[in-house]
């Protein structure tokens, strides 16, 4: 009985991700996610080529053996944002505002199931969009770059990726369940990201790359690989530690697990410029983990309120 | 619940804030039966069907759908029942045909019980080459049309119909009034709403009205009339005005009178036949009858007395 009934749940569960790509793809929201992909890959791609023939003289490309792994640190912020808000912005709010939430959920499988199908579904959208532009960059920078390093290390940057998108893809789901409107979720979201962006902004310019940051969800705080105390005079690599930086993070981890990342922070002077002392310093791969705990929990806890919202929701109009 | 029962709600009710859309409704569907839930636009109609698919929870009351209680989100019950919404709204981008099909892959049929069942719908609801268009391009009929089908797509034991004609042409009504023929046919319970009251009368062989929220009767359609005091009226129609007609009228105990020139209506309590004590009164007083006629005492006036005449707007 306990079998059938798990056999009747998964047939459900397949059929709901079958109805949810349905969806998806005719109503052409992955081919527009995956133009957009391609549009940037390839301007990423040809960026350099184009710009050593248009110099004055024309210079020869120079082989980049870290062209791809640059490529996909370079995956952030807004783009990351876009992504994953284009994703789930409509997934639940589309259907109420379409009404065709109505005959949904009149059908026989549970309100947790078709929201647990409508999450997958996006997930395998991130994955499979990340994983295109990734194989895209790889494949394309290995023909015009040369042999690339860390090649290892791409499908790590794809989860990074993929996790650091889900957490904006979250926050427009989120919004759009409550709000039961598809423009709400995506400027809500919009509003959200440009919030964090000045907040962090104000806190960085105050505070230095403070441990709140270490806690926000998208740049975070900013870490280098340089001593604080030299950070004026240069040196070093800076990277993003916030959920926007993740699959940076996850492959550095890989690659230099031991090295040391130092947050700085500012002391302001009368005159002169400001002096830089540090606040703290972790390994890549303490701070690679908590970026992506810090990620997790904030795809599950917003997953989780907006699971709770749309089980509570009634279908008043119709 | 005895197993002969579609539907059964004990003290139904849901609130809106403060306004209380369904107040306490006692509603019994006997399986097999073609149920026709009537009442004027804003009645409580679809609010009453929408707790019945799980699309509302009650305020308080409780109700069973085929012996199995309603509470919280059931998909078990939603299995046996097939639903069509008022004006319902498919996913545009689907065909027809698609549209059936992944409804069917949520009832769990396999590949060959959906193609079966698909290609008889959707010829049962004479979209026949019409089913691989896409939903975007049908007209409100036909959206209608598939919006029946997919309510059958799992040959439900219960199916809830909320206004299934609306928004048609009177051609488009006596198809769909057909189709419903049809499903009753096939030994299903029907439960069908509708604010129509010709639309009833042809479909169904019990009803309950509801008005303001507040079941007003529950019955079946011979017996509302007989059970719902609507008042029959007598018109007589004289040559000319007459002196002494109007007072041999009023002396009648079963009967107020109203004139109006030469017409004279009497507006009677009683069910006995009075036409020719009412005949003898009028001709003894010197009137000539050009016209007698009755009227009312059928379904339309149970219905006005059920709801008031603002319900038939």
């Amino acid at each position: 009985m306990a079998q059938k009934k798990r056999a009747g749940t998964l047939a459900a569960f397949i059929a709901l991700l079958y109805y949810e790509f349905l969806w998806n793809i005719r109503k052409k929201k992955i081919i527009t996610i995956f133009i957009i992909i391609f549009a940037i890959a390839t301007v990423q791609l040809a960026f350099t080529p184009i710009a050593d023939a248009i110099a004055n003289p024309p210079q020869a490309l120079q082989a980049n053996s870290t062209f791809v792994f640059a490529g996909i640190e370079a995956l952030t912020g807004i783009f990351l944002f876009l992504v994953g808000v284009a994703t789930t912005m409509n997934t639940v709010s589309g259907e109420f505002e379409s009404g065709t939430i109505v005959p949904l959920l009149t059908k026989p499988v549970s309100k947790t199931l078709v929201f647990a199908a409508k999450i997958v579904a996006s997930v395998i959208t991130l994955l499979a969009a990340y994983s295109f532009l990734v194989g895209y960059i790889a494949i394309g920078g290995t023909l015009i770059y040369g042999p690339q390093d860390n090649l290892n290390l791409v499908p790590l940057g794809i989860l990074g990726l993929t996790i650091g998108s889900m957490v904006w893809a979250s926050v427009a789901l989120t919004l759009g369940t409550l709000s039961k409107n598809s423009v709400l979720a995506a400027l809500g979201s919009f509003g959200f990201y440009i919030g964090l962006l000045i907040g962090g902004t104000l806190i960085a310019a105050q505070l230095g790359a403070s441990t709140v940051l270490f806690y926000a969800p998208g740049m975070g705080a900013t870490g280098t690989t340089a001593a604080c105390a030299g950070l004026e005079r240069g040196g070093g690599q800076t990277f993003s530690t916030g959920t926007d930086g993740l699959a940076s993070m996850l492959m550095r981890w890989v690659l230099n697990p031991g090295q040391v990342l130092n947050f700085c922070g500012f002391q302001f002077r009368a005159s002169g410029n400001p002096t830089t002392t540090l606040l703290a310093s972790d390994t890549f791969a303490n701070v690679a983990f908590r970026d992506l705990w810090v990620s997790l929990v904030y795809v599950a806890g917003l997953l989780l309120l907006s699971w709770f919202a749309f089980r509570r929701s009634q279908i008043v109009e119709s | 619940m005895p197993e002969d029962r579609a539907i059964e709600t004990h003290d139904l009710s849901k609130k809106y804030g403060d306004r209380l859309a369904v107040d306490r409704l006692n509603l019994t569907v006997a399986s097999k039966q073609v149920h026709g839930f009537l009442g004027p636009n804003g009645a409580g109609k679809s609010t009453t069907i929408k707790m019945m698919v799980g699309l509302l929870r009650p305020t308080t009351g409780s109700l069973s759908i085929l012996g199995q209680g309603v509470s919280g989100d059931n998909p078990r019950v939603r299995r046996k029942i097939g639903y069509m919404p008022e004006l319902p709204r498919f996913p545009k981008h689907l065909s027809g045909e698609e549209l059936l099909d992944v409804y069917g892959r949520m009832y769990g049929m396999s590949k060959t019980e959906r193609q079966g069942r698909i290609t008889e719908l959707i010829k049962m609801v004479g979209l026949e080459g019409r089913g691989k268009d896409r939903i975007g391009k049908y007209s409100k009929g036909m959206q209608q049309r598939i919006g029946i089908a997919q309510a059958l797509i799992s040959d439900p034991e219960l199916v809830i119909l909320d206004e299934p004609s609306i928004g048609l042409d009177p051609v488009g009504m006596v198809e769909v009034r057909n189709m419903v023929k049809d499903i009753v046919k096939s030994g299903t319970t029907v439960f069908f709403s509708s604010h129509l009251l010709a639309e009833v009368q042809q479909v169904c062989d019990h009803v309950t009205v509801i008005h303001l929220g507040v079941m007003r009767y529950s019955g079946t359609l011979e017996d509302i009339s007989s059970k719902v005091m609507a008042r029959r009226r007598i018109v007589i129609e004289l040559e000319k005005p007459v002196d002494g007609v109007l007072a041999a009228l009023k002396t009648m105990k079963f009967a107020t009178v109203e004139a109006n020139m030469n017409t004279y209506t009497l507006h009677l309590d009683t069910r006995e036949d009075v036409r020719a004590e009412v005949s003898r009164a009028v001709t003894s007083a010197g009137g000539v009858i050009v016209k007698m006629q009755e009227e009312g005492g059928g379904l339309e006036d149970a219905f006005l007395s059920l709801v008031g005449k603002e319900g038939m707007a």
